[in-house]
């Protein structure tokens, strides 16, 4: 049998080609993701078994820093050739436009010299001794513009600002804490003159052994070697890592099962075209076992063949993706060799294996299917397709359990929460398989909708194409099936993007009904009040609103506390606000629940100078709706219990009329003197989620093009076998005046209404599950559908079908009529 | 040798015609240069052994095939020459077929498919004509249905009534009943030759067959490549002596 597999294998290998590029891309993206992580732990670990190298023992505090005492004991210590404790703590840089950079305050730490400097500076030197000396991590030069050479001007702890000159660039490697803020590296001295910080965040010692060590500073601190050091290092960059691995493998196994598909559909196909051929093995003895044997050979060989180009192609791709990285500057380490590895490899094939093999195994059967006496029928003819009642049964059971599911997770699940969106997914992917099932049955019904333009628009191949299109349900469906998944998923994420940003969006119209806001980076309380008295007595302004917060231990959970000022609209969903004053708080809902009290209830604020207050809970607020901070006070109170804590936050509406421009430049120039007070308006603020998002929508939508990409290969694939079914029926045609061009567009609008089918029950599919995720993911969310990127799917995948539909048409337009009229 | 047809002018005529099929050693001459012209409103057939060259002839008498050398006239138009797409208007507008076999195409009914060649070059069709066909052909209450719903002789009789409904200046049969059984074998023929009485259609119909040969007003017949003789007025017994003369 392996002889009659293989010459199957020849006969037709432009098809199984077709059929392989399916397996290789999903094989090479698998890979790929797989290389990618393996070059990026090879990356991590160089970092850090190098930097590791130089330390022998590191102390670490258990909490808070480490004294400067704990240093001089280990200092003392026989056999130490050196210790330096670093510094490490907040330092803001300010930008270029005097403002502090970034979201959070850069982190600064003191650069050491000697052999237990771990800093890998990439550009000009270290500070050294110099104390007017700064360095810089690359990020945060780049974005901020500064170059080695440059005056930079830094805040230290009481926000008073200095000048350093920039001497180097650092890359802050595996440390995520410095990837995330930013980094500023200063001598030891200037690191805590700048930070204030009284102590060490981690000691390095070179020469000691980490027992003798361990033994002089007591057992309130951590000790460890250099090299457990460097495990804990690479295991916390893996687990990020690890992230972007499982996410890009999700992607993969989406491409992997539209791969599945569009395999399954082509070997039905070819043992369709094949039954006489499996009649007469049949007919001259082969055991139905052994046409089976044969059909699953050939699909081991293509799924073997394909997977070791997608191995290939895998490699390419993560090297290819190695260097963009690195040459983006990416903070993702790049420097290790992609390397295939034996694990990988195994998998790669193993997945490409069982997955054509698998997707094989139905057709085989049917091939079994095949009696010996269809060896002496003349014409095989089109498979009758009956709208079977068990298919309708099974795709009614797998639609009512997934609408059923989807339900709950919206309408019963209280939104918010994991379970939730879980369930709705859950709810999809049974819905999804109601589709599969119920696939050939709407495909006639689709057909007719979405030809009714193409039927009248291009008049007989117009016409003969839609028919064409559901000629054959089964095969119909399981092409464009492999599409609907591609599209249902885009749609989903146009819908769930577009709704998040318009649920922010009115969000921020209902919380910040305001034209500017005044904060520091990350919710620091540093607008000293002045700012918002001075403009308070602005005529320009309409409105200025004040809110400061402290954290506080609450009934013993720490929480923010907080007080307004001005005019804040609370949002009171139980009790009433009326006369708010001493001796009363306002919780936000869920913290209620969670401290399990309602109005009327008492709770125990510990206060900085009042000792513990005991307040009585007046009103409930709707946390999403409101700006107030969880727990608010009136502002006498506050102060009492606080001290004249500065603002968070100051909102300020501008007064009708008055133009923008005059406004800001006002609330700018209130701002100037404090650098680390940054003004941003509604617009800014909105155009920072868009970017977030639109970033997002970028990423998974190219992902997912991949799906989109193999299915747009089963298009073509089955159009080509169909293409190849139909010779004498195109020769027909063409004997009858049909012109090369028509006969052409005969298979184009095929192909567009097949792309056209598939696009449109993704479309529903994902508007539907798009908004359920949506309810499941956010209470009170907004639902937006974007009509006109939706509109341009639609038209995509039809443009698509008809890209793909391009080479079969023009093998068909090509074939001579005589020739095919023959019969073979 | 040359055959002229006494009337004139003829639907169809073929000068010096041959064809050669592969290169070197595998060349293959079908057709060494054929002269012949078929007469308007006359039903011709064209016969000879097997591998003679009669198939050949027709596809490049109806311009699904380009002849080696020589000159193929239809009417007044001459095919040596034409591109794609003058041939295919060219067959749209003045040639039918009837084939042997798939004839009809499988997702249309019998109405549309003889109403196919029309709507593909969008042409009205004589209504009344068609309900003439229709009724000749016997056809009037399987209109709906699909090919696969028909027997071989009315999926031939449709066939047949599509070639007839565009009014071709010449229609082109290639063993039109070589799939039937005799019955229905001569219903169709007679159907070809009621067509020619009393439409005064033009028929070429390629056989191999004595009895459907003598149906046709004269026969031609094809040895080698060559055409080596003709019969006017045949029977199926002046046919099958010719044949059995040919073929010794
Ligand atoms: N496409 C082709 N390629 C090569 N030889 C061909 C081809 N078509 C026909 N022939 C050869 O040309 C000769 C005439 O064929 P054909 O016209 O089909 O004969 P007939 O119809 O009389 O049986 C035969 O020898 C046949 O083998
Ligand atoms: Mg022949």
């Amino acid at each position: 049998m392996l002889r009659t597999a293989l010459a199957g294998l020849r006969a037709h290998l432009m098809r199984l080609l077709l059929t392989s590029v399916a397996i290789v891309l999903g094989v090479g993206f698998i890979t790929g993701t797989f290389v990618l992580n393996d070059t990026m732990e090879a990356g991590v670990a160089e970092r850090v078994t190098a930097d590791a190298g130089k330390v022998d023992v590191v102390v670490l505090p258990k909490t808070g820093v480490l004294p400067e005492e704990v240093l001089d004991r280990v200092r003392a210590l026989p056999g130490v050739t050196e210790a330096q404790g670093l510094v490490r703590g907040g330092a803001p840089v300010l930008g270029k436009d005097g403002k502090t950079a970034g979201d959070f305050p850069t982190t600064a730490v003191s650069v050491v010299s000697g052999r237990l400097d771990r800093t890998n500076v990439v550009t000009g030197a270290g500070p050294g001794e110099d104390d007017r000396a700064a360095v810089l991590d690359e990020n945060t030069a780049k974005a901020q513009g500064f170059r080695v050479g440059d005056t930079i001007t830094v805040l230290d702890h009481e926000q008073n600002p200095h000048d350093f000159r920039l001497v180097g660039l650092i890359d802050t490697g595996v440390d995520q804490e410095l990837g995330f803020t930013g980094a500023v590296g200063f001598t030891t001295d200037t690191a805590r003159r700048m930070t204030g910080v009284k102590g060490y965040a981690e000691i390095d010692v070179a020469g000691a052994d980490a027992r003798a060590v361990a033994a002089a500073v007591g057992g309130a601190y951590t000790v460890k070697t250099g090299a457990e050091l460097a495990d804990d290092l690479a295991r916390a960059a893996g687990v990020e890592n690890q992230m972007i691995t499982l996410g890009l493998l999700m992607f993969g196994l989406v491409a992997m099962f539209v791969a599945a598909l569009v395999i399954s559909n082509t070997f039905t196909i070819l043992v369709a075209q094949r039954t006489r051929e499996m009649a007469l093995l049949r007919c001259i003895g082969a055991t139905r076992g052994q046409v089976f044997g044969s059909v699953l050979l050939e699909s081991a060989a293509v799924g073997l063949l394909a997977s070791v180009a997608g191995l290939i192609a895998g490699y390419g791709l993560a090297s290819l993706a190695i260097t963009v990285l690195a040459a983006l500057d990416s903070p993702l380490p790049t420097d290790a060799q992609a390397a295939l590895t034996p694990p990988t490899v195994v998998a790669g094939l193993a997945v490409g294996l069982v997955v054509t093999v698998g997707s094989a195994v139905l057709p085989a059967r049917s091939a079994t299917r095949v009696p010996p006496v269809a060896a002496l029928r003349d014409h095989a003819g089109e498979p009758a397709f009956r709208v079977g009642l068990v298919r309708c049964g099974i795709a009614a059971l797998f639609l009512v359990a997934g609408l059923g599911t989807t339900a709950a997770g919206v309408f019963v699940l209280e939104p918010g929460q994991q379970v939730s969106l879980v369930v709705v997914m859950a709810g999809g992917v049974l819905t999804f398989l109601a589709v599969l099932v119920l696939g050939p049955v709407l495909v006639r019904p689709l057909s007719a909708f979405v030809g009714w333009v193409p039927r009248r628009m291009f008049g007989v191949p117009g016409r003969l194409a839609v028919d064409n299109a559901a000629r054959n349900p089964k095969r119909a469906a399981t092409t464009t099936v492999a599409l609907t998944i591609g599209v249902t998923l885009m749609t989903l994420i146009s819908v769930v993007t577009a709704s998040t940003r318009l649920s922010l969006t009115v969000k921020l119209d209902e919380q910040f009904p305001i034209d500017y806001l005044l904060a520091g980076q990350s919710r620091d309380a540093v607008v000293p009040r002045s700012v918002a008295e001075e403009l308070r007595g602005r005529p320009e302004l309409d409105s200025v609103a004040q809110i400061r917060q402290v954290t506080a231990r609450v009934s013993g959970e720490r929480l923010s506390v907080g007080t307004f000022e001005g005019p804040v609209e609370p949002y009171v969903v139980a009790g009433s606000m009326a006369g708010f004053g001493p001796g009363e708080a306002a919780l936000s809902e869920l913290t209620a629940k969670a401290l399990g009290v309602r109005v009327g209830d008492s709770v125990a604020i510990e206060t900085r100078r009042a000792g513990t207050a005991s307040l009585r809970v007046t009103a409930l607020l709707d946390g999403n709706q409101s700006t107030l901070p969880p727990v608010t006070v009136a502002q006498g109170p506050f102060d009492a219990y606080f001290g004249a804590v500065p603002d968070a936050r100051v909102m300020v509406n501008v007064r009708d009329g008055v133009p923008l421009e005059r406004a800001r430049a006002m609330v700018d120039a209130a701002a100037a003197p404090y650098p680390d007070v940054r003004v941003s308006s509604s617009t800014e603020i909105r155009g920072q989620f868009d970017e977030t998002l639109d970033m997002v929508l970028m990423i998974i939508t190219g992902l997912l093009g991949l799906a989109i990409l193999i299915s747009l290969f089963g298009i073509a694939n089955t159009l080509s076998l169909s293409v190849h079914e139909r010779t004498r029926e195109s020769a027909l045609l063409r004997a009858l005046g049909l012109t090369r061009s028509q006969l052409r567009r005969m298979l184009s609008v095929e192909a567009l209404v097949l792309g056209l089918i598939g696009a449109l029950v993704g479309v529903v599919l994902g508007v539907v599950f798009g908004w359920a995720a949506m309810r499941a993911m956010l209470d009170g969310a907004v639902m937006s559908v974007p009509v006109a990127r939706i509109v341009l799917f639609v038209a995509l995948a039809g443009v698509a079908g008809v890209l793909a539909a391009v080479l079969p048409a023009r093998r068909a337009a090509r074939a001579s009529i005589v020739g095919s009229l023959t019969p073979t | 040798m040359t055959l002229t047809h006494t009337q004139a002018p003829p639907a169809v005529a073929a000068r010096a015609l041959t064809k050669v099929y592969g290169e070197g050693d595998a060349r293959v001459h079908a057709l060494r240069g054929v002269d012949v012209s078929f007469a308007t409103g006359a039903f011709t057939a064209i016969m000879g052994p097997s591998g003679s060259g009669k198939s050949t002839l027709m596809h490049c008498l109806a311009g699904l095939d380009t002849a080696t050398s020589g000159t193929v006239h239809i009417g007044d138009v001459e095919l040596t020459g034409l591109g794609d797409r003058r041939l295919t208007q060219l067959r749209r507008e003045r040639i039918g077929f009837v084939f042997q076999s798939f004839n009809l195409l499988p997702t249309l009914t019998a109405e549309q498919n003889i109403r196919l060649p029309l709507d593909i070059a969008a042409r009205q069709a004589d209504e009344a004509l068609f309900d003439r066909v229709v009724d000749t052909v016997g056809l009037r209450d399987r209109l709906r249905h699909r090919p696969s719903e028909l027997s071989g002789g009315q999926q031939q009789r449709v066939a047949v009534a599509r070639a007839l409904i565009g009014k071709p200046q010449v229609i082109f049969a290639d063993e039109p009943t070589g799939n039937l059984d005799s019955r229905s074998g001569a219903e169709i023929l007679s159907f070809l030759r009621t067509s020619v009485r009393e439409l005064g259609q033009t028929i070429v119909m390629v056989t191999h067959d004595p009895v459907a040969a003598s149906y046709a007003d004269r026969v031609v017949f094809l040895r080698d490549g060559e055409l080596v003789t003709e019969v006017a007025a045949p029977t199926p017994e002046t046919v099958l002596d010719t044949l059995v003369r040919l073929e010794a």
